[in-house]
């Protein structure tokens, strides 16, 4: 049991520090994306698609960066009297209340899910000139919140094994 | 149930759950998602992601990566290294001269960044050390790089204001221009307690010895000057493309961080290592805010849902029987208190929508366009207080980040009290006049 829980937090770890890197440098993408709508509009011929497709960087980005920014440690806490608390108290409290958080990206992973799939079903597109589909960047985002639950529930075995006096 | 009292229980939650110390946007969804399952059951999870559809739409909101991965450029290629100098030599010789130059540092600052982190990345690593080394009151300092980095919110450019913009739909040029005088108002009053204060007990902060501003030449306090190029040109290749509506908000951001990264390549500072640096914090930093603010607008959402801005009006101007100024007032002090305790970005996205449709209805002799770009700096100014004022303050968490050992959390709270009343202060100033704020946005753009 134990090594098996090890394996899947070091895995979950690994996958999102990857996707966290990748997605790190649609920084630059969306810079691009934008000195081209500048660029476009300056010679005369605004380009159509260059606002939405910053705005779908923009939620990759995010989304799927925000696992490595778990990683990091960068989501802010209010630590009043969480930082006073010894390692293993910080995991006893850390334990439930990330319950809390994993049940949020759960109802968010499952809206992000039906409206994906009615998308699919009525190939939805955005209704602007471009007319791009909505469906991929939905997907996007469910990848992104299925990563983040999944080093929420790393983060929650982490957790249990300070607490039992081990280090994963 | 009412529904105020539903309102006020997920407000109590959220507050009672924060103090367990878990992530802020996952206590904050998780109110929202819970209210939202219970009150209008299947289907309510649709209202999370919804949330996440809309801020992908807040386009302005782009130029927040834009901000921070600038700040972080101008901090690790220790672009203002020169900049401090320059005030170092210039005002090194007066009394608590060192912390006013670090005040117009960060006023500098503020006119190239739009969040404080830039403030106090690089107040922290170049003024910090300096001023503790010359016998600066540690309490001085600290003091002086919180209160002097949160400028960066409020002097244009300002991401707060974007925020705002969007909540209030009030365009972000007006805003930006509103921003100007309150922010150098602001600075200047710092700047006057400072030196005030040190006068007063000049142990706070003593002036460089003889013998050290003798070695300073005239030569050199000349040719350092070519430093304070730099910001202008970066504010300028920012704001007048964008003030004369060549490029939007977003484009502009983008401009910024060229002319940075061209000027870290030319002082020959920009490397592997402020690039790696650079880009990985920008991510956590950009994550953080916008996991916080999609939260935050699925709260929003339900309170929309549960008719708060209605609840709100009439328990100020119905129940309460209150005149305009009165309910400003305590809106203002309300704000104070709940930033004292709340996220203060989640802070903006939840209170903002409640508030400013009722500042539109209120009748407080001003113009009713200009209303909203006037309560737009009191709020900003508000925010500012919010990221200063202890147990929570991002401005704080930052500063215990960067100080050094011997400052403890004791004294970064105290450090920040005589500041904060100087910003209390000019709060009502620019309620009492609220020409302060919007002379010069009338001016540029006359309606």
């Amino acid at each position: 049991m134990t090594g098996l829980a090890s394996r899947f937090v070091r895995s979950v770890d690994r996958l999102n520090y990857g996707v966290g890197r990748m997605a790190m440098y649609l920084l630059f993408v969306l810079m691009g994306v934008l000195m081209w709508s500048t660029i476009s509009k300056s010679v005369g011929a605004p380009s159509l698609w260059t606002l939405e497709m910053a705005q779908f960087v923009m939620v990759a980005y995010f989304v799927l960066g925000g696992p490595y920014a778990w990683q990091m440690g960068t989501h802010v806490r209010m630590d009043l009297f969480y930082a006073r608390q010894s390692p293993v108290g910080q995991a006893w409290t850390d334990a439930f209340t990330v319950l809390a958080l994993i049940f949020y990206l759960g109802v968010m992973l499952w809206g992000a899910i039906d409206s994906t799939a009615y998308s699919l079903q009525y190939n939805e597109r955005s209704p602007t000139a471009w007319r791009p589909y909505m469906w991929p960047i939905k997907t996007i985002l469910c990848i992104g919140f299925t990563l983040m639950l999944l080093q929420a529930i790393a983060s929650l075995i982490r957790d249990i094994a300070t607490i039992r006096g081990k280090t994963i | 149930m009412p529904y105020e009292l539903i309102a006020a229980l997920m407000f109590s939650t959220m507050l009672l759950m924060m103090m367990t110390g878990q992530r802020v946007f996952g206590i904050i969804g998780f109110v929202a998602v819970v209210a939202a399952l219970t009150l209008w059951g299947t289907g309510g999870e649709r209202m999370g992601f919804s949330a996440a559809i809309k801020l992908m739409k807040w386009y302005p909101l782009l130029s927040l990566p834009m901000f921070v991965f600038m700040g972080f450029v101008m901090s690790e290629a220790r672009l203002a290294d020169d900049l401090y100098r320059m005030f170092h030599v210039w005002f090194g010789r007066v009394r608590g001269g060192l912390a006013v130059g670090t005040i117009l540092l960060m006023v500098l600052i503020s006119a190239m960044n739009g969040l404080s982190v830039a403030g106090m990345a690089i107040g922290s690593t170049i003024a910090l050390p300096e001023l503790l080394k010359r016998g600066y009151d540690k309490r001085m300092v600290t003091g002086v790089i919180q209160a002097g980095s949160s400028l960066g919110i409020l002097i244009p450019p300002s991401v707060v204001l974007v925020l705002y913009a969007m909540i209030a739909r009030a365009p972000v040029s007006e805003l930006w221009m509103a921003g100007v005088l309150p922010g150098l108002l602001m600075a200047a009053s710092f700047i006057l307690y400072i030196v005030v204060r040190c006068a007063l007990q000049p142990s706070l902060g003593p002036a460089l010895t003889a013998e050290e501003s003798a070695q300073i030449t005239w030569a050199e306090k000349v040719g350092i000057l070519r430093a304070g190029i730099l910001p202008f040109t970066i504010f300028a290749a920012m704001m007048v493309p964008f003030v004369y509506g060549w490029t939007s908000l977003v484009e502009s951001s983008v401009i910024g961080v060229l002319t940075t990264v061209a000027g870290a390549v030319l002082k020959g500072s920009f490397n592997r290592a402020v690039f790696e640096v650079a880009t990985r914090s920008t991510l956590g930093i950009t994550a953080m805010f916008m996991w916080v603010i999609l939260a935050a607008l699925s709260f929003g959402a339900v309170f929309d849902g549960l008719g708060a801005v209605k609840a709100v009006e009439a328990l100020f101007v119905d129940r309460l029987h209150m005149g305009p100024w009165t309910i400003l007032v305590l809106m203002q002090l309300s704000f104070l208190l709940m930033g004292m305790f709340l996220d203060d970005t989640a802070m903006l996205v939840i209170v903002a929508p409640l508030y400013v449709p009722l500042v539109a209805t209120l009748d407080l002799g001003i113009p009713r366009e200009d209303v909203l770009i006037w309560y737009g700096i009191l709020y900003t100014i508000t925010c500012q207080i919010a990221y200063l004022t202890p147990p929570f303050g991002y401005n704080l968490f930052l500063m215990r980040a960067f100080a050094p050992k011997e400052i403890a959390m004791g004294d970064i709270y105290r450090s920040v009290t005589p500041f904060v009343l100087v910003m209390i202060g000019t709060l009502a100033l620019i309620m009492a006049f609220p020409q302060l704020a919007l002379w010069l946005p009338n001016q540029i753009y006359p309606n």
